[in-house]
């Protein structure tokens, strides 16, 4: 399947222009009610108010290391439960169906829990975001030890490898590519988590922060300004995840 | 032998030191429950409002190195309690239900302090037709849940025999349940004292409030320890509380009522729309911090009646909640014994 | 329960060789959970932990019987499955068309699928304030939040699932002169069932998302609003009867999901 490059294709931009020339347009005809659809320089204004004194890197600051941090705690977390499960077939029979229930909870569900748990500052954050992080890592680490093909096992057999060095030299390699996808799922799934997070846990400095001010002050530019940040964040995320998938299947495809 | 006792004498001395500053905290972390308009961290209403307004512990544990932390909850009673579950806080105000849910839901505070009587109020869009609650049944209500407006609606509703059921129930925080009622996105909305703002924005009407019956319906404040602080350090809380009652001996002059409302305009509510508020009411008596029979009787009333709208589940022993050692002797020490009425368990002025 | 190796009459294996036959996977799927209330029931009688922050089991259970008991249960329920209902079918009835013509032309491709993908770059709760603002906070924006939620897994992995077909394919049917719709009924179709349900699967996972996120926010009634409800009075035992619920939701649409999927791969494969 071609991967076409979109951005470089004109008209990929063709209906993003016409949204935006429709928008820019119906404000300056006074078309929409201004407070439900502000003009594109407003927001724009805003954009650049926020620049300025600072809050949008405060914002990103604080938004960035939570994630960062819920995203190791849940990735490390889950990584070792998966390896375990990988490895050993009871520990798979033990904990999978525990552990799939678990998955079929509705994320949002566990905010109210973790906030009589932990309260509402940083820790409950980031424990949330580490749950995010937590299910991908340990399904694809465990898929990828899982599937460490018969024949390398024989290999390290008939190597005689001790234990350390069938997992550093055998095993990891072998499930990297597989560990790498989930860690790349994680890297989405904590960022969702983080917006999750600073939305209903209040308090704190977060890039979530003029979208809910914005609602509460009838703001429609900062709400729409804080919608655009999360997008660009968002953008940045995915084409990290893409750039690690695509380094993923080059190590697969040079098994 | 004596060379022994000449490295360990240093050594107690050192030991002797950092058991006394044990005897203070580095830091005492008050929370209240009340955030001004756009989320500034400036409460209203009491006199603990106005020693936060005025830092006044700040100044007070100034030059014992004391750091004081001031935590402003937008998500109310329920939020301070989530911090009070985790050990986040040391002394906090809260309103009547909240409280009584904390304490009956194991959380282990002790109640210091009164802190007034405060209005509900039951607000509709100003285009709207609705009169009276009969007139709202079925429509959207906005309420606060967990929060002392929420139980001082309930019991106006058993009044009328109507449930939280007969409408549809939204809990919303005061900016949000605001800004619902601006676009008409909720049909009412039960909220406290920043009520008249929204009135005087010309946002929303008064349908019912509790002004006439305050004692019986409004939500009663209370100044709590955490009782884990108030055991290691109650020379501290004697302290906090002195301060406090200074403060409540203040805000109850008469002369100083314009400075009172000042302060709490601080908040960014319009000083006109909080001198609504308290219009016509005994500010004295709405400050006063004592811990009396008609007080301690509206708690047990409050507690059973939550308990009747299963809105608490549990009982709260007042006996063993209350404290009212610190109230007493600050009383001496700020020479207010008799400054404030004491009224017995009917509402009639004892002593 | 030993194995006397089934072939012991054939080898000379002594009769004391013997191991414990392992325990059927049932069994040992519920290991995990009874030790796990075993210490939660531990952990309340030992102190560890007070009995507001952990509430006993029997209380979970409890309350769950009262809500049943009073119907609050069945009425929460009902509304948040309707929400579900209404906002899944929504999303299918965009996301499907969408899929399909993004996947047949790379035309529609390059114009829509950029935009798409930017707009999906936003989760469903960064659109939340926006939509309030809009449209307020009557089921419609439940609804809406709940499609959004469905429409991109829905129409990324019906795209793909077109996207796959072998080329051959559309050459046999070309060969065949069958006719475009014939084309479509036939061959299409059936091909992008795998894919639809991998998309349904993940539609379905965040529609339940985005309603318990939409619920906490501004709803009265449903399943998030009495996770508020607990939330904010302080009842842990409501606040676990919740997830327990809402657990039982995603179990059982997932298993009825997996049947569903059988079938209809198995109308598949013997229609080949």
């Amino acid at each position: 399947m071609a991967t076409t490059r979109h951005h470089l294709d004109p008209r990929a931009w063709a209906l993003p222009a016409l949204l935006v020339g429709l928008w820019a347009l119906s404000s300056y005809l006074g078309w929409a009610n201004p407070d439900l659809l502000p003009s594109p320089l407003l927001v724009l204004d805003t954009a650049y108010a926020h620049w300025q004194s600072g809050e949008l890197t405060t914002g990103l600051q604080a938004s960035l290391i939570r994630d960062l941090s819920g995203f190791v705690a849940g990735s490390l977390v889950g990584f070792g439960l998966g390896a375990l499960l990988g490895v050993s077939r009871l520990a798979e029979n033990l904990v999978t169906p525990t552990f799939n229930t678990f998955k079929q909870i509705a994320f949002f569900a566990w905010i109210p829990l973790l906030s009589m748990w932990f309260g509402q500052g940083e820790l409950a954050k980031i424990i949330l975001i580490s749950m995010a992080a937590f299910i991908p890592v340990t399904l694809n680490t465990f898929e990828g030890i899982r599937s460490v093909s018969r024949e390398l096992a024989e290999v390290s057999q008939v190597l005689a490898l001790n234990r350390r060095q069938i997992w550093l030299k055998l095993i990891l390699p072998s499930a990297a590519p597989q560990i790498f996808t989930g860690l790349t799922l994680a890297l989405i799934y904590s960022w969702l988590a983080t917006i999750g997070a600073e939305y209903f846990l209040s308090a704190g400095a977060g890039v979530t922060n003029p979208m809910l001010d914005g609602r509460e002050q009838f703001d429609m530019a900062l709400v729409i300004y804080g919608m655009l940040v999360i997008a660009l964040l968002g953008a940045l995320f995915n084409a990290i995840a893409v750039h690690l998938e695509r380094r993923a299947q080059r190590w697969r495809s040079h098994l | 032998m004596k060379n022994v006792l000449k490295t360990l004498a240093p050594l107690a001395l050192l030991l002797s030191l950092g058991a006394q500053a044990a005897e203070n905290p580095t830091v005492i972390r008050f929370g209240s429950p009340i955030v001004g308009t756009g989320n500034r961290p400036v409460a209203y209403g009491s006199y603990y409002a106005t020693a936060q307004t005025k830092a006044l512990f700040e100044q007070e544990f100034k030059k014992d190195g004391i750091r004081v932390e001031w935590n402003n909850f937008k998500g109310a009673g329920p939020a301070v309690n989530e911090a009070v579950a985790n050990n986040l806080l040391d002394i906090t105000w809260e309103g009547d239900l909240p409280a009584l849910i904390g304490k009956a839901g194991g959380l282990n505070t002790r109640l210091i302090l009164a802190s007034g009587f405060l209005n509900t109020y039951l607000l509709v869009p100003s285009n709207s037709t609705a009169e009276t609650l009969e007139d709202l049944k079925g429509k959207k209500v906005a309420v606060f849940k967990g929060t002392a407006p929420q139980l001082s609606a309930a019991k106006i509703l058993a009044e009328h025999n109507l449930k939280e059921r007969d409408f549809r129930t939204i809990s919303m925080d005061g900016n949000t349940a605001t800004a619902a009622l601006t676009t008409g996105d909720v049909d009412a909305i039960w909220t406290g004292s920043s009520a008249y703002q929204l009135v005087d924005r010309g946002v929303g009407k008064i349908v019912l409030d509790t002004r006439a019956r305050s004692y019986e319906l409004a939500s009663q404040g209370f100044v709590l320890a955490n009782e884990q602080f108030e055991q290691k350090y109650p020379h501290i809380v004697q302290r906090i509380v002195n301060v406090l009652v200074k403060e409540a001996v203040w805000s109850s002059e008469a002369a100083n009522k314009s400075k009172v409302l000042q302060l709490w305009a601080k908040s960014g509510i319009p000083y006109s729309s909080l001198a609504r508020d308290i219009e016509g009411i005994d500010l004295k008596r709405a400050q006063s911090p004592l811990l009396d029979p008609f007080f301690l009787a509206n708690i047990k009333r409050n507690a059973e009646q939550a308990k009747k709208l299963n809105l608490l589940l549990g009982d709260v022993n007042i006996d063993e909640w209350q404290k009212p050692d610190y109230l007493q002797q600050a009383l001496k020490e700020v020479g207010a014994e008799h400054y404030w009425t004491t009224y017995n368990a009917q509402g009639q002025p004892q002593g | 329960m030993t194995t006397l190796t089934s072939t012991s009459a054939l080898t000379s294996r002594p009769l004391w060789r013997w191991r414990p036959a392992p325990l059927p996977k049932v069994v040992l799927a519920f290991i995990l959970p009874i030790t796990l209330l075993a210490l939660w029931q531990l952990a309340l009688q030992q102190g560890w932990a007070s009995p507001h922050i952990l509430p006993p089991p029997q209380k979970v259970l409890q309350r769950l019987w009262a809500l049943a008991q009073s119907g609050d249960l069945s009425f929460h329920l009902l509304t948040s499955l309707t929400r579900v209902g209404w906002g899944f079918l929504f999303g299918l009835l965009i996301g499907i068309p969408l899929g399909v013509v993004m996947g047949l032309s790379r035309t529609a491709e390059s114009y829509l699928m950029p935009t798409f993908k930017a707009l999906s770059l936003i989760p469903p709760l960064g659109w939340i304030p926006l939509l309030i603002l809009l449209v307020g906070i009557e089921e419609a924006l439940k609804i809406i939040v709940i499609s959004k939620a469905v429409v991109t897994p829905i129409t990324l992995n019906i795209f793909k699932g077109i996207r796959i077909i072998p080329a051959g394919f559309f050459e046999v049917a070309k060969v065949n002169r069958l006719s475009g719709w014939q084309t479509f009924h036939r061959l299409i179709l059936p091909a992008t069932v795998p894919s639809l349900f991998t998309g349904v699967r993940y539609g379905l996972s965040n529609a339940w998302m985005a309603l318990v996120a939409v619920e906490l926010l501004a709803a009265s009634e449903g399943i998030g609003y009495l996770l508020v409800w607990g939330r904010q009075l302080f009842q842990l035992d409501l606040v676990m009867a919740c997830i327990v619920i809402i657990g039982l939701l995603g179990l059982s649409c997932d298993a009825l999901l997996a049947r569903t999927e059988q079938r209809l791969l198995n109308w598949r494969r013997s229609a080949y």
